[in-house]
């Protein structure tokens, strides 16, 4: 009967493919056995233009170590994987990295959801787990071995506050994507405006996908504000340039790292004059930085951004810590308690926090022309300490 | 191996819900896209109970399930009203208001959601992944006698007239409305104990966690096993949850694959692949029986 | 006041459009179809690929039209006509799974990037009582209740119309008395995707943007439009698109973004449905 053949060839396709995966990649062949360190990133859903970059930066710091001859002769090894944008697949990512492919680090190129879920699992498996962009406060408080490494969204909120105060501005608006990302930033801007002289006339928090940002522009000018905060992803924000143009506003306008990715460069003159915080400072003279941006425009067609940077920055910290200490997933612990004046494309620091956080200033930058460029930077110790 | 043990939690927390939706569709025949929203809602409560509360794990376990089964109450109560495609929109509806809750309340830790929740503890002896999994497969043991009872019994038979032809079960006498609440509750109590059991193993949960596309999956995963069938439940979730795994060198086209076979499954065999009256069903039952000739 | 009117009516039209195919065939064959939002990404794409490939943006226009409503006839026989029978939950999570192919294909050929049109609408500005109106708002506009207007009349005055009433009241009568039902089955889904690929090249138009997702939102907002003007009922359903497009407006003119988008029609609907379970104006076509 077909079926009974139909049923074995599927049964034994089946068996085959399990073997396939659960034997995992064994069949390297190389005599030294190169250095995992673990990464996901959302490649699929939405968060796929973000993902893009966050694994170009990754393996562009994993090939420039590799062509220095690695660590110790050891070469580098990056282990991919796509989350969806869902948070459910931090966990089994995770627990993969930890259990089945023996990463002795990761690094989380992805939003702060899927970090936050994985961040348990590597605590538990006490492997230590860089987070490149995500900056849920939450992700280092999961445990010893989390580490931030871009400035945590309630700090970044603080900067874009104090950086809008000094310009005069007396009664912002606030715009923001209502995810955790913008939930962060806004309460950072919030708790911090009112210190600085500042009242928030109105906090709007709309969904991923909104297309139609003219009513509420038109509400918060008729509001009288002189300043709007917009807490925005690349298609969100550039729907929300769109529909400014129309309505023909006097307000500043001030945005954060969320649209500091390359999918946002198409806006064109939509965008000048836009200031936002961010961590990648373009114009900075420190050579590590202008090495990555050079490096990254050889090596792919796309702009760079900061969560590129951030990626790359996430990957040098691991190796930097395996080069000072040695390359056991302790020692990646160790070193990087250690760490002391790290210098990345992102900045410089001194050293972690106790929580595990960074202590770097808060750069703004700006929009002319298709190009963006230095537009000023945040330092003050009591804003940019979390 | 706790890949392995991770991907046990996972499917059989997942096979759980599967089975309670059973219970549902399987019984009275009404399409429900709400099962995530209870699920979700088991989930959230129990984690609101962890970490705002710090209240023991028995304690969120049993509210969870609670809560999940007012929840299920309001959605049988709907039911009597709306039918079929109206019924089932509804209930698609819940889960957008249901997530819309979770992302707007403060109380359920707003967009960014609820994290650190800790590892269960039963009396004084904290449960790791091993004791999770025995907690998960005692809660699916559970649920699957729960339907072979209700299936077996007086209640189950009504159930099952009902769904044959609502009219006439009502004529004859039978409760309808009182029976349809009943198993619609059932089936929420124990979608909301697993929700608590998820939210323990992920340890945080967030607004997306819970969304229509997961009461898509789940009803998807009840149709491709075998629809009003527990096997079929339990073989749809197993298989919509390891495949995607096994195929993650393929990641790309996951949802590719999940989509394709759900549209073949239904075009060409829409009894599910283990269900009543599939091809499966059909040889084993031919294999067991009794052929030899009789006079 | 004006703006929200303005705005709620774009909002509304455009839903309208991307609803009444959908609801042309519930009234029809009992049958949610999800998929039809894939048409409108569809749409969508045909017009981005013709226009780069031939400047014309007219020919780019034709192209999606025809041959989005032809994979609606294509799709229909193959995948809808044969599982009817097999009850509205089968053929609701078979079109969601369509959906769902059809989502990541686009991914997969066009990238999951966000695409920019770049073509400019030669259609003027207006001003109307004092609020600035863009050309292509007023096309979308226009169009809006130009499909209300050419819907009314179709079903009510021309002999298509009478023809699939007769099909959606009762079809084996239908065909005792002569009428095709299967030609009227096509022609519906030809017609409800090349409509809902017109939906999707006015929101690329209009939003300056074309990617695989999307028709996400819309493939389920619609769903709530259509059971809130009455299964089955196309003019209800177009109503229903303009209210629900007009409240979304008002809800944050008034509130600002106070709750999810998504969540205001669904929590219209379902407390609609609660008062009222056959919808706004239900159809006289009943459904067991």
């Amino acid at each position: 009967m077909e079926f009974r053949i139909l049923n074995r060839g599927v049964v034994t396709a089946v068996a085959a493919l399990a073997y396939a995966a659960f034997s995992g990649f064994a069949f390297a062949g190389s005599d030294e056995p190169p250095i995992k360190i673990g990464f996901f990133s959302p490649q699929t859903g939405f968060g796929a233009p973000d993902g893009r970059s966050a694994l170009a930066g990754a393996q562009l710091a994993i090939n420039q170590v590799n062509a220095a001859n690695g660590i110790d002769g050891h070469k580098l090894e990056l282990v991919p994987y796509d989350d969806g944008s869902d948070p459910k697949q931090g966990a089994t990512i995770a627990t993969k990295l930890t259990s089945q492919d023996g990463v002795v680090a990761a690094v989380s190129g992805s939003y702060s959801p899927q970090t936050l879920a994985a961040a348990t699992i590597f605590q538990r498996a006490k492997t230590v787990l860089v987070s490149a962009y995500a900056v849920n406060p939450g992700i280092p408080k999961a445990g010893s071995y989390i580490f931030l490494q871009d400035v945590n969204g309630t700090v970044q909120g603080r900067a874009g506050a104090k950086f809008l105060a000094d310009k005069g501005i007396k009664k912002p608006a606030v715009i923001s994507i209502d995810n955790d990302f913008g939930n962060a930033l806004v309460e950072g801007f919030v708790a911090e405006a009112p210190k600085l002289g500042m009242t928030v006339v109105s906090t709007d928090k709309n969904q991923f996908g909104e297309k139609d940002f003219g009513t509420i522009i038109r509400r918060v000018i008729a509001s009288g504000a002189d300043a709007i905060y917009l807490v925005q992803y690349v298609a969100e924000g550039k729907q929300f340039l769109r529909d400014w143009a129309q309505a023909d506003g006097k307000l500043t306008l001030f945005s954060t790292e969320g649209i500091d990715s390359a999918g946002f460069y198409s806006i064109g003159k939509l965008a000048d004059g836009l200031m936002f915080t961010t961590n990648l400072n373009r114009d900075s003279k420190s050579e590590e930085t202008q090495q990555f941006l050079s490096d990254f425009a050889k090596a792919y067609d796309f702009p760079v951004d900061m969560v590129a940077a951030s990626s790359h920055d996430a990957v040098m910290l691991v190796v930097d810590a395996m080069r000072k200490n040695g390359t056991t997933a302790a020692d990646v612990k160790a070193g990087l308690d250690a760490l002391r004046d790290f210098n990345g494309a992102t900045g410089t620091f001194e050293r972690f926090t106790e929580n595990r956080e960074v202590i770097k200033p808060v750069q703004i930058q700006v929009f002319n022309d298709g190009k963006i460029s230095s537009a000023g930077v945040v330092s003050d110790p009591a804003i940019i300490t979390p | 191996m706790s890949y392995l043990l991770v991907l046990l939690i996972t499917v059989t927390i997942l096979s759980t819900v599967t089975v309670s939706l059973n219970m549902v569709v399987g019984y009275t025949g009404q399409p429900n896209l709400g099962q995530s929203a209870v699920f979700g809602i088991g989930a959230y409560f129990a984690a609101v109970f962890a970490t705002s509360y710090s209240m023991p794990f028995w304690f969120c376990f049993l509210a969870a399930g609670l809560i999940a089964g007012v929840a299920g109450a309001l959605i049988g109560a709907i039911s009597l009203r709306l039918h079929q495609d109206f019924f089932a929109i509804t209930t698609l509806g819940l889960n957008f208001i249901v997530v819309a809750t979770f992302q707007t309340l403060p109380f359920f830790g707003g967009a960014t959601g609820l994290y650190g929740i800790p590892l269960p503890t039963i009396a004084g002896y904290e449960l790791d992944y091993p004791g999770l999994a025995v907690c998960s497969l005692l809660l699916l043991l559970c649920a699957v006698g729960v339907s072979l009872l209700v299936n077996r019994s007086w209640f189950g038979g009504i159930l099952q007239a009902v769904r044959e032809d609502e009219t006439l079960a009502a004529s004859l006498g039978a409760p309808v409305a009182r029976y349809k609440s009943t198993i619609f509750v059932i089936s929420s109590i124990f979608a909301g104990f697993a929700g608590c059991l998820y939210a323990y193993f992920l340890s945080t949960v967030s607004p997306q966690t819970f969304g229509f596309n997961d009461s898509v999956l789940f009803l998807a995963m009840l149709l491709i096993g075998g629809s009003a069938t527990i096997r079929g439940a339990i073989f749809g979730a197993v298989l919509l949850t390891i495949i995607p795994e096994l195929f993650r060198f393929a990641s790309e086209y996951r949802m590719l694959i999940f989509g394709a076979v759900l549209v073949l499954v239904l075009r060409f065999h829409p009894q599910g692949i283990i269900g009543e009256d599939s091809l499966i069903a059909r040889w084993t039952a031919n294999v067991f029986t009794d052929k030899r000739a009789r006079p | 006041m004006t703006y929200i009117l303005i705005q709620g009516i774009v909002v509304g039209s455009l839903y309208a459009l991307i609803a009444i195919g959908p609801s042309l065939v519930y009234g029809l064959m009992g049958v949610l179809d999800v998929a039809s939002a894939a048409a409108l990404t569809l749409g969508a794409y045909l017009l981005l690929v013709v226009f780069q490939a031939s400047g014309s943006v007219l020919l780019g226009v034709a192209a999606a039209l025809v041959l989005t409503g032809a994979a609606g006839w294509v799709f229909q026989k193959s995948l809808y006509v044969p599982i009817l029978d097999r009850g509205p939950i089968v053929t609701l999570i078979t079109s969601i799974g369509v959906y769902i192919c059809a989502d990541e294909l686009f991914r997969l050929v066009f990238g999951p990037l966000q695409q920019s049109l770049g073509i400019q609408t030669a259609i003027p500005d207006l001003h109307i009582a004092g609020v600035e109106v863009t050309g292509i708002n007023l096309l979308i506009i226009a169009i809006g209740v130009g499909l209300l207007l050419l819907t009314w009349l179709v079903l009510t005055r021309t002999r298509y119309g009478v023809v699939w009433r007769a099909v959606a009241q009762d079809r084996d009568i239908a065909s005792a008395v002569g009428i095709d039902s299967k030609k009227v089955i096509g022609g519906v889904f030809v017609i409800g995707y090349a409509l809902s690929a017109l939906a999707g090249i006015l929101y690329a138009l209009k939003y300056d943007s074309v990617i695989p997702t999307m028709g996400d939102v819309p493939a389920y907002k619609m769903l709530a439009i259509i059971i809130l003007g009455g299964l089955g009922s196309p003019l209800g359903t177009i109503a229903a698109a303009f209210l629900i497009g007009l409240v979304e407006t008002a809800v944050v003119a008034q509130f600002g973004f106070v709750v999810p988008r998504d969540a205001i029609a669904f929590a219209a609907l379902v407390l609609v449905l609660l008062i009222r379970p056959q919808g706004l104006i239900p159809s006289r076509v009943v459904r067991a």
